[in-house]
């Protein structure tokens, strides 16, 4: 089978392509390094705009971020930007479009091999489809029904809660309300 | 939640087709209406009216077809069969659970995702790729789910005046190859364009919320939108997703805004990173030159 296969080939190609390169970031403005992903947690430092840190892991609003001289804390995430600082993109500054866990990123104009090569969504592409009703379906036989959905939930631990609709400004939407 | 935007227009193109009679008309100072096609014109304003569930439906397969026709799915029913489940239960959460929520992964390398109207979604193998868990994939799901329930798509549709000629033919009910292919030319034009920005900025706050009722950690679309915020635009990868939608920094701007602090005390939920990872895993094998 071409997955048994893929499952062999996977760690020579991920060899071939470079050590799984740590995800990176950088502030956007000066921000509180807090010692806790809560608002009111001590701040171990304050970092300067465009420090570059290492992801550790995310937590809701926050990331765990370690630091050039090694010291762990969090940031809000929506403080910061992922990749290299804007001055420091050249070629390889960039996020990864193959995702986390592939290597490092690559200068836009390289080539990636993949097998079977790339498989683009292009406007020229979308532009040249003709209708394929055989993958419409096709598609329709992998529809769920509300109790794989439910159960799917249940293995995860998801539970369904009320929330409502926030507007621009950030208030809560009465007229649209939450969900029961 | 039913679409505010139809009557407007109704309204609006009544009085234009009320003014064009009066014009032709013969009253004074009138322009002539020799070469305008007041039936044509007549039946765009029908086109207009609001379009029943089933319309919508039959409309979003045939854009469907047209979509899958450019990229076929994925080869891989496990991935499949997983997407569908985390998101008709984000579709669940919204205010149009019982649509036929059908989602489905393409063979696209290019990371982008879209929704049909009536409740068809398709992913692309690349957006999936880049996403780090299953919160990440339920706030993507559910930002494209918010898109159906506000029927964007279809109220974007129903301004192309030919669109108003193409409902005659759904209207007659018979599902044929000939309306499918005839949805073709303004699904592609639609999906090369896009939306409004404003649109894109309201699937945000909704998909947030969204995948926050199904119980996930909510901050799972910011992150997908902080990853691709680190993207090369000139990325033949996004080069469709960022010309059709606003910079992804922007968006992550707005959210910041419309999210805030307050939103603090609705995080919880699980990334369900595990099983995500386990399904997507043959996805992710890549391989650099």
């Amino acid at each position: 089978m071409k997955h048994e296969l893929w499952r062999w080939l996977a760690p020579a190609l991920f060899l071939m392509s470079g050590a799984a390169a740590a995800e990176t970031g950088y502030t956007l403005q000066q921000t509180d390094l807090k010692a806790k992903p809560f608002l009111d947690a001590d701040t171990r430092t304050k970092l300067p705009e465009k420090t570059e840190l290492e992801i550790v892991l995310r937590q809701g609003p926050w990331m765990q971020v370690k630091t050039k001289n090694k010291q762990l804390g969090y940031v809000r995430m929506l403080q910061l930007r992922l990749g290299s600082t804007p001055t420091a993109k050249d070629s390889n500054g960039w996020v990864s479009v193959l995702g986390p866990g592939t290597s490092s990123p690559r200068p836009s104009s390289t080539t990636v091999t993949m097998t079977g090569g790339v498989r683009g969504f292009s406007e020229e592409e979308l532009q040249a489809s003709k209708p394929n009703k055989a993958e419409y379906d096709k598609m329709k036989t992998f529809a769920a029904t509300p109790d794989q959905a439910n159960s799917h939930a249940a293995e995860v631990k998801l539970t369904a809660r009320a929330v409502p609709y926030y507007g621009e400004d950030g208030k809560p939407l009465k007229d649209q309300g939450a969900k029961k | 939640m039913r679409s505010v935007y139809a009557v407007p227009g109704i309204l609006l193109s009544l009085m234009f087709v009320t003014l064009l009679a009066a014009c032709a008309g013969g009253g004074k100072g009138g322009f002539n209406l020799q070469n305008v096609d007041i039936n044509q014109l007549v039946q765009n304003v029908k086109g207009l009216r609001e379009v029943p569930e089933p319309e919508e439906i039959q409309i979003g397969d045939g854009v469907t077809e047209t979509l899958l026709g450019a990229r076929p799915l994925q080869d891989d029913v496990e991935l499949q069969r997983y997407v569908n489940v985390v998101g008709l239960w984000v579709a669940r959460q919204s205010e149009r659970p019982n649509l036929p929520w059908h989602f489905a992964v393409n063979d696209s390398d290019y990371i982008n995702a879209f929704a049909t109207p009536g409740g068809n979604i398709v992913i692309t193998k690349g957006m999936i790729r880049v996403l780090h868990n299953e919160s990440e994939l339920a706030g993507v799901l559910g930002h494209e789910v918010s898109h159906v329930v506000r029927k964007h798509h279809l109220n974007a549709m129903r301004k192309n005046a030919a669109f108003g000629l193409l409902m005659q033919g759904v209207q007659a009910g018979s599902k044929n190859q000939d309306l499918v292919n005839a949805l073709a030319a303004p699904t592609k034009e639609l999906y090369a364009r896009g939306l409004d920005k404003s649109d894109e900025f309201e699937a945000d706050r909704m998909g947030v919320i969204i995948a926050a009722r199904a119980g996930y950690d909510p901050w799972g679309l910011p992150s997908a939108l902080q990853t691709l915020a680190g993207v090369n635009p000139d990325d033949t990868y996004v080069k469709l997703l960022f010309k059709t939608h606003p910079a992804p920094s922007a968006r992550l701007e707005k959210l910041a805004v419309a999210l805030g602090t307050n939103f603090d005390s609705v995080t919880g939920g699980p990334q369900s990173t595990d099983q995500f990872l386990r399904i997507t895993d043959r996805i992710r094998i890549v391989a650099a030159k």
